[in-house]
């Protein structure tokens, strides 16, 4: 029996396996016909290949991407992002840099949460604050906002409350070094929001793919969506990816 | 090696080893070089501001792949639906996107044809043929980034191939 054209593309392409390889090259070997269609298809492979895009073609378009990047992009972000900056610090240099390390409270991303008991007390600023003039903030916007929030530094954030006539609550808070957490044995990843590159895990805590804590308290609720402690929905459930 | 595509230099490596791939998968979905360009750019931006963590550079790879290969897509349609709703109205023909001018290189002729032929398989061929001879994967990670199953991908590639074959007879037939 001859072979059928999908058998000789699947041969063509190097995707075909054992026995069936070895059957193909001894059919091709004595049948001139099958030998002529399979010749034909390496024609048509080979034109196809010869049709792309050069490189020649192409070079002097990386090369504008690339410098459009670089003026656009690269310079412009800061080494970490706002969240990044917050928590990748390790202890005994948060408690160095104490007085520049603030929180501000906007909505549900209000960050730091958990036991008390594991959590290691900060320095006061030295910055005297009159909480009599001081109202926590927050986001009148719905979830998405966070999102918009990581790529803003913390100076902008600030900047652009204030600009907005906001007083901004700003304090020290406890730390709790990120090394504790991981101990917790019971500890495992519940679900993932894909787009995000963000996995939550039981213990409340929404992590990046870096590991970097982007927010704690977080919880699945029983229609699956993503909620903050205070309820507001951070992701629907068709974002979100369960972990089983 | 792990890669990360916020970290400029990871950024940098991964940008001088994929770009001429996306930019072939780009230009031979859309056949429009400057359009292809912006998706090149479209995706590389994505993929640098979504700090995400690939295990090593071919996780990197079909990422882009797969987000180029869907901007494309996407171009293709709404071109298609702009290009429908005009015709309409005007009774324009088909703009040859082949004769658009771009004079800095000279094609051979049998290679215009085949670039035409390929823009005009339907697009799930299409897209089987651009990443098997222009991204150079094979059928299993073909069927990856288009989330299909390996023997469909067997399937497109057989049918892909009789449609261009025939087209390029047809076009044989027809120059003098
Ligand atoms: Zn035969």
């Amino acid at each position: 029996m001859c072979l059928d054209d999908q058998i000789l593309n699947t041969y063509l392409d190097g995707e075909l396996a054992e026995p069936w390889k070895s059957q193909v090259e001894e059919h091709l070997s004595y049948c001139p016909s099958c030998r002529a269609r399979y010749q034909k298809l390496v024609q048509l492979r080979d034109a196809v290949r010869d049709a792309a895009l050069t490189d020649e073609e192409i070079a002097p378009r990386q090369e504008r991407v690339l410098s459009m990047i670089e003026k656009n992009h690269l310079s412009k972000k800061s080494s970490q992002s706002f969240w990044r900056r917050h928590f990748r610090v390790s202890a005994p240099q948060v408690i160095g840099v104490a007085a520049a390390f603030v929180v501000v409270f906007i909505g549900s991303w209000a960050v730091f949460g958990g036991n008390k008991d594991n959590t290691i007390p900060l320095p006061e600023l030295n910055t005297t604050i009159d909480l009599k003039n001081i109202t926590p903030v927050r986001s009148t916007d719905n979830a998405s906002t966070s999102k918009s929030l990581e790529s803003y530094s913390l100076d902008e954030i600030l900047k652009n409350l204030d600009a907005r006539g906001y007083d901004v609550d700003i304090r020290l808070k406890s730390i709790q070094p990120l090394a504790l957490d991981r101990l917790d044995s019971e500890v495992k990843d519940v679900a993932r929001i894909p787009e995000e590159g963000i996995t939550i895990s039981s213990d409340g805590m929404a992590r990046d793919d870096s590991g970097a804590i982007v927010a704690t308290g977080v919880s699945l609720d029983a229609s699956n969506q993503v909620v903050a402690s205070d309820g507001t929905v951070l992701f629907s459930a068709e974002q979100v990816s369960l972990i089983e | 090696m792990e890669i990360k595509s916020g970290d400029e230099l990871a950024f940098r490596r991964v940008y001088q080893e994929v770009f001429p791939t996306l930019m072939r998968v780009a230009y031979h979905v859309t056949y429009n070089k400057d359009v292809a360009e912006d998706i090149c750019q479209d995706a590389f931006i994505r993929f640098y501001d979504k700090d995400m963590v690939f295990p090593t550079m071919e996780d990197a790879k079909f990422w882009l792949i797969r987000v180029t290969k869907n901007l494309a897509i996407n171009h293709v349609k709404r071109k298609m639906r702009e290009t429908a709703s005009l015709e309409k109205v005007m009774k324009n023909p088909q703009i040859n996107p082949f004769k658009d001018g771009q004079t800095e290189f000279i094609l051979q002729e049998s290679s215009a044809a085949v670039r035409k032929a390929v823009g005009d398989l339907p697009e799930i061929y299409r897209t089987v043929i651009v990443l098997r001879e222009y991204a150079g994967l094979n059928y299993g990670e073909i069927a990856k980034v288009l989330k299909i199953s390996e023997s469909n991908v067997k399937v497109r590639m057989h049918r892909a191939r009789k449609e261009l074959g025939a087209m390029l007879d047809r076009e044989e037939v027809n120059v003098p």
